[in-house]
Formats: structure tokens, C-alpha cells, sequence
């Protein structure tokens, strides 16, 4: 292995200051922000900054010292340059779904929440794109679109509330990422604030741009090259027609199969969601959907396209789960029953709300058919640890979310979920996987970035985040870990795991 | 010596990645010469000109599938495995890299990330952007780096595949790629209409965005084109006007009814003819689509990005310069054969500088996509700084910080 060079590994950690209420320097700040933005665009009480110390990942908490809401893009510029002029660090939020991480402000300073741009710019059907502001909800964007035949494809299951800047952050996914992709293959353009202030466009609204790739470097850049502040997004034709199906298999291994062969027919689609006999327990118990308490597993099949083609799809659907061994099928046949088959998957997190006062989700991946074996392997650890740990998840990606139940108010039990996540996460890279699919590294699985790269992968990454954000000041410390050698002080580095709120 | 050089060129042939590795990090502490990747020479007309001085790295020995699980529809792949070698392998499989490559018995792996070749199914399947899952590359100090994976789903780190897409060897020598395939459609048909007018042609193109129909690839040519494609396809079609062919796949009651539902829908648009081509057939003429911008042996061949609502403008105004035109209709892209009259580089710029007038420059992108070797060096790539142009400089300084990649090339990308 070559080592990287001497000007990334010494490129030393910056000095912010660290702001504290009541200082000169603190005082001086927000009566500038406040000129910037206005007193209705700036907290920093600290009562108000409470809701802000963490987002989806609750193990780690650190609150701002000030937010604010800015309304333009030049607020944003202008918010920066306060934030480099004062020599504080600063980072982005959306609407704060993160699930590892994202938006936690390490040294506190300035959070810039960027809900207050929600505008859609443009829509352009002619040319298949659509301009939005960062802090536009991604469902608001499809809802938009509506009756024109077009929507925008990635729906991360938060899609209701979380914003297309913090999809653009971590390269969301969905449920219908196995036909349509994730967020990176959706965005074409975008212009966003750099860490100094500047304000530059990448891409933009025609199929590619000369030159490198570079607004698809910036997706899943999770908040560190700076913060988008606009985004040109592709628009895509909405399927003429869908079926849905839902599958019980006595066994995980027979329900895997049967993901492989419908693969292997040429059937993409749109969604693969299963769930395991734990979840599906659990919703059984809560909603009672009629599901078999002793059934391995249960697949949600949807397959969609032109209305011509379904049938013969379908059709070819039921003969391979027939001869994997499938126990029962049924296809909706209404819309009310189609909705009634999607109840069930997304009230699974609802379902395990009443098993369990706290949960943690972990996000792995394996190859697709090394499923069976991570599922196992779930289960033993399940096991090994005592602890219950149930499996809803997006079965045609391999993108495993095992959830495991536990009290939050019970440190030993908190210490035994974190084992537990990380034995289940080194397991998903033995069989040749990934530690995130789609939730992002962020401050929470930043610990397994050695364990996945090199030192060179790692310092080259470097040298590209370091081309956006040098000294680090927007959003630090995430994603890649810090040289053994810095010595900044940081919040103590977190250990892979995720709790929900109950 | 590559016939296409007339510069000193040597040649290293790495046998492995680590072998390239220790080179580069050895040219670069020392001689500091020159170096440029080359993958199966398709594109060195434009890469890499022929007066340039240094070794070419050849990837032809790194050609090997590291790992294909078959089952997961995924392949690793080394960067110099030729495109036609790739299909073999997976297409025995019922699977394949849905991206349209010219002369993809010399093309390679690395070499279409590089370039960012693609052709008319990127309608439908996106470019090669959206394929690589994984990529391993060594950078101008020796470094070799990967960032992806080998699964579908994958957001650990940060995407360094996307850098490379398009880099031209400036950045990195692309050494081994892991990519997402698809499964083959049943089938594929093609349907051919010939329209009197660029207006009519827009309003039918206008007309797609709500059709009942979902075609994978819809291919525009000119009638100058449009007689070289039939001929190369060794079918009779009407070629007299303008013409948009339709492609559609997927299984053979499904394409049949859409090949008859679009005959039906584009009546509106009254096409001078109409014509459904299948089979066989349809394979050659759509090979002839995706083999014809590479093609021809004119002098200079150029590609503008628009969007597709100002597509036929560009057009008109190109055709009556006498220039042949095949675009991938519903993304803006058109290729343009400059004709033989243009046979001087003085006639090419001013070509040039007339089509640049019909590009709006906010949303427009005019770039040179092949010429003559000896006029390379002379032609900027790009007639305008696209955006993130002073990124893009120092990206390059970053990961070639002694400008040993291609660096030249780099350097007069853009017209200044």
C-alpha cells in the first residue's frame, strides 16, 4: 500500500473558537446574525435550543449555541461568512430525520435550519426537472406533481417530513430504490454555499455537464462540503399501473430464493420489502392483518408499469413463489386493499412502539442473496445477547434494517445493544456488504470507516473534503475519523447504534 | 508507438494494480514524466493529442473479472476488460450493462467511465454513472484509492466513482470497477417516422412527455444522418426528411402493442411515413444508432448538451451548416458530423463559433467529441467553462498535484 502524502495527513485540525452566551464575542455574533436574518429567524435561548441537540440519533447530544432560519441563499452566504468571520463552526439542518447523526453541532456554534426555504423554483416538464430550495419536504415536491404524470422517485420512509437538501446530504433511498435508484441518481444540478461563504453551481438542468462529475461527488456528502441551497431534480414518469402482493414463506431461506429467481426472470420491482416472523409477530399483535404467527417470513411484492404487462408479470411472480414453497398469496385487488398491504409495512415501527419502551436500527447491507445468512446471524445474535431483535427491511437491495428492542433507562441493556449493532454490522462486511445503505455514516458508524477503508481511501476522501471544507469548520467530525495523531478536543466518539424515540 | 502518435510515446503495461501503483508513485518522485491511461484508443483523438511526449499506460493486461456473483447482479471487473468481453461473460447469464458503447470490441471498462460514453438507452437506463457501485483508481502520486463497494445500496464514505465519470484520465487511472447489472429484455423493437419539418418534430417530441407508451431510447437524425444509419443498418427506410426512431423493449406483446400505440398516437403529428422494424433488424439498426456517432470519418465531430426544448432549434440551425446530426432526443444530447467541406481548422472554428450562437449558455454545453489527431491540440474540448470549472482545477492540483496526468490536455480543456 502507498502512503498517502505528507500534505493530507498533517493538514492540521482547525482551532474554532467556542462560543459562550453572554461574551462579547457570543453577543456580537447575534446581533449581527439577527440584523442578517431577523428576530424571528434566530433562537438562541437556551430553552429553545433543547429540540436542536440531536435528530433521529438520540445517544449523542450537543446543542448550538444559536440557530437560525435564513430565507435565501444569500442569507446562507452571509450566515457563513459571519460564522468564518467569528471563527465558529456552523452546520446544516433540514427537518433532522438523520438516523446517525447528521446534524449533531460538535462544538455547538451555529445551526443553520434551512426549513424556511421550501419553494419550488420551477417545474419543467418539457425538460423532466424540477428546481426546489433545500428545505422543501420531499413528499411536498410529489404531491406537487400531481396530475401531471410525473413525481420525484427517491421516497425515504420519513418522506413526509424530511427535506430534499437532507436527501441530497446522504444520498436517501427508499423503498422503491431497486427499480428507480436512490437520491444520487436523481439529482442533476445544484447550487450550494461552500464553507467559506462562496457560492458555486455544479451540474445543472440539461442531462450532463462537461468535466467531472462533481455535483455527483457532493451528494452524500453528509453536510461536510458545505450546504446546498438549491437543487435541480429529475422528474420521472409516474407507472401507468401497479400490483401488490404479499407472500408468506415458512422460511427466510425460501423467501430469498424466490427474490433471486424473480430477479433472474428479468423482473425488476419496484418494491421487495420483507419482514421476519419477529415483526411480523409484532404486527400481528397490534394491528391483527390475519398474518400466520409461525410464518418465517412475508414479502411485499409491487411490481408497476404499463398496465399491459402486469398481468403476465404477476402471473410469472406466483409461479416462482410456487415452486419456492410460498404458504400464501394474495394480490390486491383495489386500491383500499393495496393500501391495507402497505399498512402493514409501515406500521411496523408503530407495531414495535408497544413490544418495546426504546429501539435502535441498524441500516447493513449484504449482497442479496448472502441474505439468509446475515439473517441467521441476526438471529443468534439475537440469542447470544438476550436480546429481542426483529427484521423489517428492503429484501431486493440486501439493505437489512434489524431493529433491536431494548430500555434506554437500563444502561446494561443500552451497553448490549451496542454490542450487539456492531457485531451485526462486522458480520454485513465479512459477507462482503456495507455498514450503511442508506442512513450514512454521520458521527455514529464513523468507526467503522477504518474498518472499511484504508489509510489511502480515507486520506484520499480527506483530500477531496478538504477541497470543499479545509479547516473543517462546517459540520466537523463526520464521516471520516480523526488522525490518531489530532489533537482537537471533540465530543468522545460515538459507538455504532441508533435508539429512537419510544 | 500507437499509429495515432506522432509525439514520443512510450508504453508500460501494468500486470496488476499495485504493480501501476508503484510506478506512478515512482515516475512521480522521480523522472515526473508524462503519463496517459489508455484503454482500448476509441477516444485518444480528443484524450490525449498526438504531439504530447510520455508513456501511455496501457490497461490491456489488466483485464480480468475478479469476482462475479451471478445471482447478486453484480461484477468486479478490471478497468481494461473490453466492452464486448464484459457482454460475453454476462450476457451468458441473461444479464447486461444496459449502457451503448461504440466499438466496444476495442472499448474498455475504465476507458467509458473516463469518457462518460453512453448512447441512445440512456433515456431509460442512465449513463455509466449509475452502474459503478465500486471503483478502485491510482492517482498522479501513486495512491490507490478506492471508495463504493461491492453492493447495491452503499452510502459509507464519499462517492469518489462520481469524480472519475468523464475525468479523461486527468485525475486517475481508473484500475478496477465493480458494476450493477440488469437483466436482457425479452425483446426489442424499433419504430422509424420521417417528419417534413423540425417543427413538427418538436411537437411530436413535446407530445412523448404524456404518451401511453414508454420508450427506452428516442433517437433523432437529420436526412443526412439519417441515410448513413440506414444504409450501416442494410434496411430500406425513408430517409428524405427527418427522422425519430423510437425503441422499445421488454417483453414481445408488450413492445408490439406499444410499437402500434405510438403509430396511433403520432397520427396527430401526420408523419410523412411510418415504419415498425423488428428483430434482427431492429438489433442492426440500433447498433447503427449507437455505432454512428463514433462512426464516420469526417473531420470533426461535435456534441452539444441542451435541453431538450431547445433541442430542434440547435438542430435546424446545424443542418442548414450541412451537418449531420443523430441525437438522443428526450436528454438534449446531439452529435454532429461536421461535413468535408470543413478542411481547414479555420473552417472548423468558424463552424464552431456559428453553433455556439445557437447555445443558450446558461443551460447549453458545446464540446468537441472527436477530431482529427493533429488538430487536437489546437481545439479546445470544451467551448465554455461548465460549472464547477475552478472546482474542477483544483480537484485536479489535489490528486495530481505535479500535473503528470494527461495534464496538458487538462489544461486546454476549455477555450480561454
Amino acid at each position: 500500500m502507498v502512503e498517502p502524502t505528507n500534505q493530507t495527513m498533517t493538514h492540521a485540525a482547525p482551532l474554532l473558537e467556542e462560543l459562550e452566551a453572554g461574551t462579547p464575542p457570543f453577543s456580537a455574533l447575534v446581533q449581527k446574525l439577527t440584523q442578517l436574518v431577523g428576530k424571528d429567524g434566530i433562537l438562541f435561548d437556551a430553552d429553545e435550543l433543547l429540540v436542536y441537540e440531536c435528530d433521529g440519533y438520540i445517544v449523542d447530544k450537543t446543542a448550538p449555541d444559536i440557530v437560525v432560519f435564513p430565507a435565501s441563499t444569500e442569507q446562507v452566504s452571509a450566515t457563513v461568512k459571519l460564522c468564518n468571520q467569528f471563527n465558529v463552526p456552523f452546520l446544516a439542518r433540514g427537518a433532522g430525520t438523520s438516523l446517525s447523526g447528521g446534524c449533531l453541532p460538535i462544538g455547538g456554534g451555529v445551526m443553520i435550519v434551512l426549513t424556511k426555504m421550501k419553494k419550488i423554483l420551477e417545474i419543467n416538464l418539457r425538460d423532466r426537472y424540477a428546481v426546489v430550495e433545500p428545505g422543501m419536504v420531499n413528499l411536498h415536491l410529489t404531491n406537487a406533481l400531481k396530475g401531471t404524470g410525473y413525481h420525484y422517485a427517491p421516497d425515504p420512509s420519513s418522506q413526509g417530513s424530511c427535506t430534499i437538501g437532507g436527501n441530497i446530504a446522504t444520498n436517501s433511498g427508499g423503498p422503491h430504490t431497486l427499480k428507480y435508484g436512490v437520491t444520487t441518481n436523481h439529482v442533476l444540478g445544484l447550487e450550494a454555499v461552500m464553507p467559506d461563504g462562496t457560492i458555486i453551481e455544479l451540474g445543472g438542468p440539461t442531462a450532463e455537464v462537461p468535466g467531472y462529475d462533481m455535483h455527483g461527488l457532493y451528494v452524500g456528502n453528509e453536510g461536510t462540503f458545505g450546504i446546498c441551497t438549491k437543487a435541480t431534480v429529475r422528474l420521472t414518469r409516474d407507472p401507468e399501473s401497479l400490483r401488490t402482493m404479499l407472500a408468506v414463506f415458512q422460511t427466510i431461506a425460501d423467501a430469498t430464493k424466490s427474490i433471486s429467481a424473480m430477479i433472474a426472470a428479468g423482473i425488476i420491482p419496484a418494491a421487495l420489502e420483507m419482514m421476519d416472523q419477529g415483526i411480523i409477530q409484532a404486527v400481528e399483535e397490534a394491528f391483527h392483518f390475519g398474518f400466520p404467527l409461525d410464518a418465517g417470513a412475508v414479502l411485499l411484492i409491487e411490481v408497476d408499469g404499463l398496465e399491459i404487462a402486469l398481468d403476465e408479470e404477476v402471473r410469472q411472480i406466483l409461479e416462482i413463489c410456487h415452486a419456492c414453497n410460498v404458504r400464501d398469496i394474495q394480490s390486491a385487488n383495489t386500491p383500499e386493499e393495496r393500501l391495507l398491504i402497505w399498512k402493514s409495512r409501515k406500521q411496523a415501527f408503530g407495531a414495535i412502539g408497544r413490544l418495546s419502551p426504546s429501539y435502535c436500527t441498524q441500516d447493513g447491507v449484504v449482497p442479496r442473496t448472502r441474505l439468509p445468512e446475515i439473517l441467521e446471524f441476526i438471529e443468534e445474535t439475537s440469542q447470544r445477547f438476550g436480546l429481542r431483535i426483529v427484521n423489517v427491511f428492503h429484501a431486493g437491495d440486501g439493505n437489512v434494517h434489524p431493529i433491536l428492542l431494548f430500555d434506554e433507562r437500563d444502561q446494561k441493556q443500552i451497553q448490549t445493544v451496542l454490542e450487539a449493532s456492531e457485531a451485526i454490522l462486522e458480520k454485513c462486511l465479512e459477507l462482503g456488504g456495507s455498514v450503511t445503505g442508506e442512513h450514512g455514516i454521520g458521527v455514529e458508524k464513523i468507526n467503522f470507516m477504518s474498518r472499511i477503508f484504508n489509510k489511502t481511501d480515507l486520506a484520499t476522501m480527506e483530500t477531496v473534503r478538504n477541497l470543499f471544507n479545509p479547516r473543517q469548520i462546517c459540520s466537523r467530525d463526520k464521516v471520516l475519523p480523526q488522525h490518531q495523531t489530532d489533537e482537537k478536543s471533540s465530543i468522545a466518539q460515538s459507538h455504532p447504534t441508533r435508539r429512537a424515540p419510544h | 508507438m500507437s499509429p495515432l502518435h506522432s509525439g514520443s510515446l512510450e508504453e508500460f503495461i501494468p500486470a496488476s494494480q499495485t504493480e501501476l501503483s508503484r510506478y506512478i508513485t515512482e515516475n512521480a518522485a522521480t523522472s515526473q514524466k508524462q503519463l496517459f491511461p489508455v484503454g482500448g484508443r476509441t477516444s485518444l483523438s480528443v484524450c490525449c493529442p498526438s504531439s504530447q511526449s510520455g508513456i501511455q499506460i496501457c490497461t490491456s493486461q489488466l483485464s480480468r473479472v475478479i469476482d462475479y456473483p451471478i445471482r447478486d447482479m453484480t461484477i468486479t471487473v478490471e478497468a481494461g476488460l473490453r466492452l464486448d468481453q464484459l457482454n460475453e461473460i454476462i450476457s451468458a447469464e441473461g444479464q447486461r450493462l444496459p449502457i451503448d458503447v461504440p466499438q466496444s470490441n476495442r472499448a474498455t471498462v475504465g476507458g467509458v467511465i473516463a469518457t462518460n460514453t453512453c448512447g441512445p438507452k440512456r433515456f431509460s437506463y442512465g449513463t455509466i454513472r449509475d452502474y459503478v457501485i465500486g471503483i478502485s483508481a491510482i492517482d498522479g502520486t501513486g495512491n490507490l484509492f478506492k471508495s463504493g463497494g461491492r453492493v447495491v445500496k452503499n452510502v459509507a464514505g464519499y462517492d469518489l466513482a462520481k469524480m472519475l465519470v468523464g475525468s479523461l484520465g486527468t485525475l486517475a487511472v481508473i484500475s478496477q470497477v465493480t458494476l450493477n447489472l440488469r437483466p436482457i429484455p425479452e425483446t426489442m423493437s424499433m419504430v422509424w417516422f420521417a417528419f417534413d419539418s423540425c417543427q413538427t418534430v418538436e411537437r411530436a417530441l413535446a407530445a412523448l412527455i404524456t404518451s401511453g407508451t414508454r420508450p427506452t431510447a428516442i433517437e433523432y437524425c437529420n436526412s443526412k444522418a439519417a441515410r448513413q444509419i440506414a444504409a450501416e443498418s442494410r434496411f430500406e427506410l425513408p430517409s428524405e426528411h427527418h427522422v425519430i426512431c423510437l425503441c422499445y423493449e421488454g417483453p414481445e406483446n408488450v413492445v408490439k402493442w406499444q410499437a402500434n400505440k405510438i403509430i396511433d398516437e403520432w397520427n396527430a403529428f401526420s408523419p410523412l411515413s411510418s415504419q415498425i422494424v423488428e428483430s434482427d433488424h431492429a438489433t442492426r439498426l440500433y447498433n447503427a444508432f449507437t455505432e454512428y456517432q463514433t462512426s464516420s470519418d469526417d473531420p470533426v465531430t461535435l456534441k452539444a448538451v441542451v435541453l431538450p426544448s431547445q433541442m430542434m432549434k440547435f438542430v435546424e440551425a446545424a443542418t442548414e451548416l450541412n451537418i449531420a446530426i443523430q441525437a438522443h432526443a428526450a436528454d438534449g444530447i446531439v452529435f454532429g458530423h461536421l461535413p468535408d467541406s470543413a478542411s481547414s481548422l479555420e473552417d472548423v472554428r468558424q463552424l464552431l463559433s456559428q453553433l455556439k450562437k445557437e447555445i443558450d449558455p446558461k443551460t447549453g454545453h458545446l464540446t468537441i467529441y472527436q477530431c482529427e489527431s493533429e488538430w487536437a491540440a489546437l481545439l479546445p474540448l470544451f467551448c465554455a467553462p461548465p460549472p464547477g470549472w475552478d472546482l474542477m482545477k483544483q480537484l485536479k492540483n489535489s490528486l495530481d498535484p505535479g500535473l503528470l496526468l494527461n495534464a496538458q490536455r487538462f489544461t486546454d480543456l476549455v477555450e480561454t
